[in-house]
């Protein structure tokens, strides 16, 4: 930790958003909700600002809080991986398929129709580039559940993956 | 990593966030801090206490008006008991003036 450390709320915004929302995004599957989530965990953030101590935990913080807000809105709103599907074809795949390639997009929208807790994980391990281990730390839930998640979405994923999109992917 | 993970890595590359995203939190904030400000305000300002005792001064200035003016009037009511009695004494002295002036006259 940096013992002369101070926080700027208005540079971590501009050093986070992009990840707070992806990880709210992917979650969710909604942008408009998205936005809504990475506001209100900025705003704790502003709240308990006192209480960060470095950069680094400043950013484990917000992925911490950007996951269970997230989960606490998923909940509140019962989506169905289903709904999600259709919600994300009708939202966001225009834009996904602007953005990256077909092959990205559709990857996403297969990722929204997975059981939250492997969402999550994959989310985490593939967007963020976290360690099990990190994973576990985030979403404060034993390292043998969240290997499990890892597994467990990846092999749904890939099975979604090579019935939907064998025209795509090569290596298995 | 197999290739279909590294595909996973690229699919999942962060998005940016909505430009106005920022604009709105820093709207947000200012109006939060305002809405603290508000709440964590004292009650008592000076502005407050000034009216506070004025108003104080006026109803207390009320009451002792009103507590002078009760004892002008009972004052007022005693000292005309008091005429009409010394009116009446001094009648009733001259009826026995008179009273006494018949008894030693000489027809009696």
């Amino acid at each position: 930790m940096a013992p002369d450390w101070q926080p700027d709320f208005e540079q971590l915004v501009d050093q986070y958003q992009s990840m707070v929302f992806s990880l709210a995004l992917r979650m969710t599957a909604d942008r408009g909700l998205a936005e809504e989530i990475a506001q209100d965990v900025f705003m704790e953030l502003d709240r308990n600002l006192a209480k960060i101590e470095s950069a680094a935990h400043a950013c484990f913080w917000l992925r911490k809080v950007a996951m269970h807000r997230s989960a606490d809105a998923l909940r509140r709103r019962k989506v169905r991986g289903t709904d999600l599907w259709v919600e994300m074809e009708d939202v966001h795949g225009a834009q996904a398929e602007d953005r990256a390639t077909p092959l990205s997009a559709r990857l996403e929208q297969l990722l929204a129709t997975l059981p939250e807790p492997q969402r999550a994980a994959l989310v985490l391990r593939y967007q963020e580039d976290l360690t099990p281990e990190e994973i576990a730390s985030t979403l404060q839930a034993p390292l043998a559940t969240v290997k499990s998640h890892l597994q467990r979405g990846l092999k749904l994923l890939r099975a979604k993956a090579q019935s939907h999109l064998k025209e795509y992917v090569r290596g298995d | 990593m197999d290739e279909f993970e590294r595909e996973l890595e690229q699919a999942f590359e962060r998005r940016p966030a909505p430009p106005s995203l920022k604009r709105r939190l820093i709207e947000r904030r200012a109006a939060e801090a305002r809405r603290r400000a508000q709440a964590e305000r004292p009650f008592f300002t000076w502005q407050r206490l000034a009216a506070s005792l004025l108003l104080t001064a006026v109803l207390a200035g009320s009451v002792q008006w009103r507590i002078a003016e009760r004892r002008r009037r009972e004052q007022a009511a005693r000292h005309q008991v008091l005429t009409a009695l010394r009116i009446t004494g001094q009648a009733l002295d001259r009826m026995n003036t008179r009273l006494a002036a018949r008894r030693h006259s000489p027809q009696d």
